[in-house]
């Protein structure tokens, strides 16, 4: 891959929705590539910023709350009364008719069994590939398997992603990795960890702390977990 | 279907989203109170509108009605303007040029105020792409239903905006140093 070829992937890569193949080509030429490597650093960099630093909104108790009480409203009756006094609905309606219409046509509709039915199994894989993910992602499974307890999870560390599986590990607050890994392992989750990405640290795979299991290439193993295992994607 | 049935599948499916539309309806319109009408207006129309969900990614698209509330709020209430949108096409350069390279250490020791700051400066449909991607995991995919744009529109607002995002960053950190010399 020829550096004006990884310019015009790198967001797409950066944000995991790269194909295989172009993903491992990109991965090759920044092995070798000083300058795009550069600029992979600085994009994760301004990505960490924003994700890290930009303000999230969450919704205020008081929106939930009164959001929460007209929609029970709604289920006691028949006539839902609070969609008419909004002036704006009805002037608002066709346009979003219109945009809604749109919407259906993209998002071609699955079978209705698919709304209908309880998935029998979820499977999810957690693509880390940034030491940052790994607060997320731990917060994120723990709600998950509180509320799912069934979900079947494999962990994918790659990259930047692989510290917090190396022995003696610690988070940015200085507390260690293992406990939090070792805790999550017990209810079902399995952390697999690039040998790639090893080889390419230099790091012994001995220092790999033993809830991770060692798979040849990250990547090559999300790949194989969807298409032979059907499990779904997620990136942090 | 009965009404509480409509009621309940609608609380299992839109209101696990009220966090992300209030966040993309304040950085979309930068006012609380605006964010606040546009999401209950955006509950309305979703819950009126809600048979026409018919795909399993609710959130996509209760957040696309939540954007065309923000806008349709925007479009009456406010001076024209702020909805301009760039043709991107004409961007497209973006992808293959470069830029300047993001210094890594700046990044880091960058506030959040500031962060805060460049983000909201933004012009819209880039404010929007990155809130989206970066705030709330969506994919391309998803993003593209969101803002009513061709997927490969979505990577090329990305790189857009990732550039402008730095640029604003790196200029108002710029005139911090100055301000502290003075
Ligand atoms: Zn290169």
């Amino acid at each position: 891959m020829l550096c004006v070829e990884t310019n015009r992937l790198l967001h797409g890569y950066l944000d995991g929705e790269l194909d295989l193949a172009s993903a491992l080509a990109l991965e090759d030429h920044l092995r070798e590539c000083a300058a795009c490597r550069e600029r992979f650093t600085g994009q994760q960099a301004l990505r960490s910023a924003v994700t890290g630093k930009a303000r999230y909104h969450a919704a205020p108790a008081g929106l939930r709350q009164a959001l929460r009480t007209r929609l029970a409203a709604e289920g006691r009756t028949r006539i839902p009364a609070w969609l008419q006094p909004w002036p704006a609905t009805a002037m608002a309606a066709a346009a979003l008719l219109i945009a809604v219409t749109a919407w259906v046509t993209v998002h071609q509709p699955p079978a209705p069994t698919q709304v209908a039915q309880a998935p029998a199994e979820r499977k999810l894989v957690y693509h880390v590939n940034s030491s940052d993910d790994v607060a997320t992602a731990f917060r994120n499974l723990s709600n998950l398997l509180d509320a799912a307890p069934r979900t079947r999870v494999v962990v994918v560390a790659h990259n930047s992603g692989v510290d917090f599986l190396i022995s003696g590990a610690r988070d940015k607050a200085g507390d260690p990795y293992q406990p939090a890994v070792a805790q999550l392992k017990s209810r079902g989750v399995d952390f697999r960890i690039c040998g790639n990405t090893l080889g390419r640290r230099n790091i012994q795979a001995d220092r790999v702390i033993p809830e991770a299991v060692l798979v040849p290439s990250g990547i090559v193993e999300i790949a194989r977990l969807q298409a032979e295992e059907g499990y779904s994607y997620i990136k942090l | 279907m009965a009404a509480n049935d409509r009621c309940r599948r609608f609380e299992r499916l839109v209101l696990p989203h009220l966090d992300a539309a209030h966040n993309l309806a304040c950085w979309l319109t930068r006012d609380e109170d605006d964010a606040r009408d546009a999401v209950q207006e955006a509950f309305l129309r979703a819950y009126k509108f809600f048979d026409s969900l018919r795909g399993d990614d609710a959130r996509a698209w209760f957040l696309a009605i939540v954007r065309n509330a923000c806008f349709t709020l925007h479009g009456r209430n406010r001076p024209p303007g702020i909805m301009e949108v760039l043709d991107e096409e004409l961007h497209g350069e973006e992808l293959i040029a470069p830029g300047p390279t993001p210094e890594a250490a700046a990044m880091e020791s960058v506030d959040r105020e500031l962060v805060n700051a460049a983000l909201a400066g933004l012009p819209v449909e880039f404010r929007e792409a990155l809130v989206l991607r970066e705030l709330e995991g969506l994919s391309y995919r998803e993003i593209a239903l969101v803002a009513n744009i061709p997927i490969g529109t979505v990577m090329s607002r990305l790189a857009r905006g990732r550039r402008l995002l730095q640029e604003a960053i790196l200029k108002r950190l710029g005139k911090e140093k100055t301000n502290a010399m003075r």
